[in-house]
């Protein structure tokens, strides 16, 4: 259900275990997929976010209350008085603060970011298993990513082998 | 427990450029690997006999970029024979079949025919890039045939390629009424080029920025060619200018003044000394500058034009320069990153030449050198434990002393102790070439130090089997062994046996080996594939090996080798 505060749209977002989020549309439009729906005239009652807990959800919308555009009506006063370098350079420490969860989370959010089509978090919480990816040996990766390993050892053998002899 | 869906692994694997990481990913589990083998876009192949392109099609089926490495580097120096091999051939009929959304490909040190060219032509109308460096067997008939049918054509390289030249038609057959052209290097072709299809090019190729011209393209047409690319970035020059005709020199000044953002320079050609002056319209932007064509400048000329060019990042040129001219740049050019001296011909105005004392200059004032190629006269132990302690940052080395087996200079030693510090202090030397006087010992250095050499070349250096196997021992990294006349044997090769799948390949020539220790080698070694040149396969065991080139390969022993290459 949308509703108004003080000038601004509001919209009421749900998790699957009740709880209930009022969120500026703004905010909330962050995600695509919301857009969509707002956009397509499906949002008119609360919106349910299925298979994200409202622990997750919190998080998420922590993300694009920090994130919307503070261009326009609702942000007004920050981008008047700060460049927008330092600006970029303030979300950037605070998405680094932001991504530093537990592993649960952090692929919580991975799902997250992607059903609702939140490009900026989900671009975030990939970088960091990248960085996984690089920096760590493969049963680290593995263990990081709750993957389980189902090659046969010479399975993986061969393809190590022709990942090094032929494509390094 | 939380899994990624095929889409978000996708996703995550859309942040991986690197071909190491992406390695990595594919090992994670099958379906990663399915995943990451339907969206690897980059494939490099860094020899083309390592694997059949077939393979690499059905593992990466929606790749658009493809690099090919052929020959191996001692090409460089014409130890390869010609009809060795490296055809792009069957890479191209490759990507025919499997991959009509190829959009750029790479080749270096491979022979590629005009109807490979063709063939491309017809098969990739998409194409974007196609840089072919030091390739041979085409002519300027194919690259019109590219000219004509890739009407998207970004970028086409040719650099250090051997081309014949058959008409100068081939410029006039890029799109009109305009071309998508960004880079175009032609430096190397031998012969005509049309003044009016080149400016016509030019002048239909609104985002070109990089432009390496051949020395037959004359002052005047370069003025004009000047004026209508004022976005160019990189620009290799024809004959700036020629002895008797200085009348172009005032157009092309203020021509070359309107291309502000030039900051790459190259070409010169045997270009007048007086023309120097060109380079100081536009040297507060230069970060590169190749002057390695132009032999007729001297000393005196360069000192004057690098000394306006404090921003040079990368300085190639010839031995001319003269130590008192790289004192030069070590006063001038803080930010250098790298050097690259060449020996001028013998045929030109005397040469001053470079020694020890350039290098030191050099290495005192660019602290952020990181790359060093350097062609000298002579060299001394201590100089070279100067520049190791002064520019520790240095990844590749590469000095060449002119006379074989120099030693110290002023010592008379061998010069084991220089190089020793330079792979002591260097720990992030990935690339060394050794040459002057030199004994077992700076192979027990190199072995015990330079772990993250990847790249080793060697001529006429050590003096048992000692000194390769003290390498082979060390250099956990080390991916390629270049040598030649070195008297390392049998046992020295040998030694190696397990060492070399771990590597890309392993050179040697006019050393010690015999054809049975290279027999050994390959009974030893099913995965590699031991190939000795000029050699007929029933020798005996004792004959000697010249050239032996060794490599693993997961293809088997190649079916296209040449009469005198023996496959053991």
């Amino acid at each position: 259900m949308a509703t108004r505060e003080a000038g601004k749209k509001m919209i009421m977002l749900k998790s699957p275990d009740g709880m209930e989020f009022e969120v500026e549309e703004a905010v909330a439009m962050e995600s695509q997929t919301i857009r969509k729906m707002i956009e397509d005239d499906c949002a008119d009652t609360a919106i349910l976010i299925p298979n994200i807990n409202s622990k997750i959800l919190s998080r998420v919308i922590e993300y694009c209350n920090k994130h919307v555009p503070t261009t326009g009506a609702t942000g007004a006063a920050a981008s008047d008085t700060v460049a927008p370098a330092a600006l970029a350079e303030d979300l950037k420490i605070w998405d680094a603060e932001f991504i530093k969860v537990n592993r649960a989370t952090r692929f919580n959010l991975i799902q997250a970011a992607s059903y609702l089509n939140i490009k900026g978090l989900l671009d975030l919480t990939s970088q960091t298993t990248i960085d996984t990816i690089s920096d760590n040996s493969l049963e680290e990766i593995r263990s990081f990513l709750s993957t389980k390993n189902d090659y046969l050892p010479e399975e993986e053998q061969t393809i190590r082998r022709e990942n090094q002899w032929a494509f390094q | 427990m939380p899994y990624f869906p095929d889409e978000v692994v996708e996703h995550i694997l859309g942040f991986v450029s690197s071909y190491r990481d992406r390695d990595a990913a594919s090992l994670v589990c099958h379906a990663w690997y399915r995943i990451e083998g339907l969206t690897r876009r980059s494939v490099f192949i860094s020899n083309c006999y390592a694997v059949r392109p077939e393979r690499v099609h059905a593992r990466f089926p929606c790749l658009r970029s493809l690099t090919v490495k052929g020959k191996p580097r001692f090409a460089d120096f014409n130890l390869v024979p010609a009809g060795w091999g490296a055809s792009a051939e069957p890479w191209v009929d490759a990507c025919a079949r499997a991959c009509p959304g190829l959009e750029e490909l790479r080749l270096k040190r491979m022979v590629v025919t005009d109807g490979c060219l063709n063939h491309l032509a017809h098969s990739f109308p998409n194409l974007r890039s196609l840089v072919l460096v030091s390739c041979e067997g085409f002519s300027t008939d194919g690259l019109a045939t590219i000219a004509t049918n890739c009407r998207f054509l970004k970028e086409l390289d040719l650099q250090g390629s051997q081309v014949e030249f058959r008409g100068r038609h081939w410029l006039s057959c890029f799109p009109k009424p305009s071309t998508s052209l960004e880079s175009l290097n032609f430096a190397c072709l031998d012969g005509a080029v049309s003044a009016n299809a080149l400016e016509s090019l030019v002048a239909r190729s609104p985002n070109l920025k990089s432009l390496r011209l051949n020395r037959a393209v004359p002052p005047a047409v370069l003025a004009k060619i000047l004026t209508s690319a004022p976005k160019l970035v990189d620009l290799g020059t024809g004959l700036v200018a020629q002895s008797n005709n200085a009348g172009a020199l005032p157009s092309l000044y203020s021509a070359i003044q309107q291309c502000t953002s030039l900051n790459s320079l190259s070409g010169f050609w045997d270009s007048p000394r007086w023309i120097t002056p060109i380079i100081h319209y536009i040297c507060k932007n230069l970060t590169c500058l190749n002057l390695s064509y132009a032999p007729m400048f001297r000393t005196v000329d360069l000192i004057g034009t690098i000394h306006q060019c404090q921003n040079l990042r990368h300085l190639w040129v010839l031995d001319h320069i003269g130590d008192a001219g790289l004192k030069v740049v070590a006063s001038s050019c803080l930010e250098l990153q790298e050097l690259r001296i060449f020996p001028a011909n013998a045929n030109v105005l005397a040469s001053t030449g470079v020694t020890e004392e350039g290098l030191v200059a050099v290495s005192s004032g660019c602290r952020k050198l990181n790359s060093v190629l350097y062609s000298c006269s002579r060299m001394t132990n201590s100089a070279l434990i100067t520049v190791a302690k002064n520019c520790s940052r240095i990844t590749s080395f590469r000095l060449h002393i002119c006379l074989h087996g120099s030693v110290d200079a002023v010592t008379g030693q061998p010069l084991d102790e220089g190089f020793g510090a330079i792979v002591r202090s260097c720990k992030g030397l990935r690339r060394l070439s050794m040459s002057g006087l030199l004994t077992d010992s700076v192979f027990l250095y190199i072995g015990m130090y330079a772990e993250r050499l990847e790249t080793l070349s060697v001529a006429f250096a050590g003096d048992s089997d000692d000194g390769m196997i003290y390498v082979l021992n060390g250099c956990k990294n080390l991916r390629k062994l270049e040598i030649r006349n070195c008297p390392f044997g049998n046992s020295a090769l040998l030694a190696g046996t397990h060492r070399y799948e771990a590597m890309r390949s392993l050179w040697m020539s006019s050393c010690d080996i015999t054809l049975g220790g290279c027999r050994s080698l390959a009974a030893a070694m099913p995965g590699l594939n031991v190939e000795v040149i000029s050699q007929a396969d029933g020798g005996a065991n004792d004959a000697k090996v010249e050239k032996l080139y060794v490599y693993r390969t997961l293809a088997g022993p190649r079916d296209d080798a040449p009469g005198f290459v023996s496959a053991l």
